[in-house]
């Protein structure tokens, strides 16, 4: 079959895609947009300025949006067929987080911003565990001693 | 190029299908990257300037691709997919 498979094959490779991924991956991404979620909806509550309270849904939303954008690039780009094995509840995961990231940006309790942040702690767990940190992130200067 | 194309399809590729007529509009393209010359591309027509051909992808995520890739010079078309002939499932006209 081999012989058959070679004979087949094509002799050249053309590319559909012009863009080239950054290979930089970090859940903080999407635990700084969840973080800003919660302190919004914090800021909600402790409101009674109806036009603050508008502005705060509206951020809210923008920032839920931007979670969810975060958790996919994790879900889809960083994380490999190979890493599973390692994290069989990888996709499961993702999948609840992208999820929890649609409710916050619907809800106004505190509590499901919480949730989402759990969430993001646990891919950002697996993304330690497969390695991540040295793979993807470049290496931030140092402070000098005094 | 999605859901015309999918990564890994293999297409047999006509040489000669812009010899009589030059690339039109919709045309799927096989062509040298303008950036690169020895990468192949893959893209559809979108438009006929004076300049050179508009190249972009099916798939609206990357709508954006004549912009990257910049005008086309036609003589770097070096050929029009026309079947794809791998994986078994999905084997026919592109």
């Amino acid at each position: 079959m081999n012989w058959l498979v070679r004979a087949l094959a094509p002799r050249a490779t053309a590319h559909a895609h012009c863009d080239i991924p950054c290979g930089v991956y970090d859940p903080q991404q999407a635990r700084i947009e969840a973080e800003s979620c919660y302190r919004i909806i914090q800021k909600y509550h402790d409101s009674t300025d109806e036009l603050f309270r508008a502005r705060c849904i509206n951020v809210k939303e923008e920032r839920a949006e931007l979670a969810k954008h975060h958790i996919d690039v994790m879900w889809h780009d960083y994380f490999k067929p190979e890493h599973l094995e390692k994290c069989p509840t990888l996709h499961e995961t993702c999948w609840k987080a992208a999820k929890q990231a649609s409710l916050v940006k619907r809800s106004l309790d505190v509590a499901e911003a919480q949730k989402l942040l759990d969430l993001i702690d646990k891919i950002d767990m697996m993304w330690r565990e497969t390695g991540g940190p040295a793979a993807t992130r470049m290496q931030p200067m140092q402070p000098m001693a005094s | 190029m999605e859901p015309t194309l999918r990564d890994g399809d293999w297409l047999l590729v006509d040489p000669a299908a812009h010899a009589q007529r030059a690339p039109k509009m919709g045309d799927l393209v096989v062509a040298r990257d303008p950036r690169a010359p020895e990468r192949l591309i893959v893209k559809r027509v979108a438009g006929v300037a004076a300049d050179g051909l508009r190249l972009a992808g099916d798939h609206p995520a990357h709508a954006d691709d004549a912009g990257l890739i910049g005008p086309l010079d036609p003589t770097l078309v070096i050929g029009q997919p026309w079947l794809r002939y791998w994986p078994p499932r999905r084997i026919g006209r592109v």
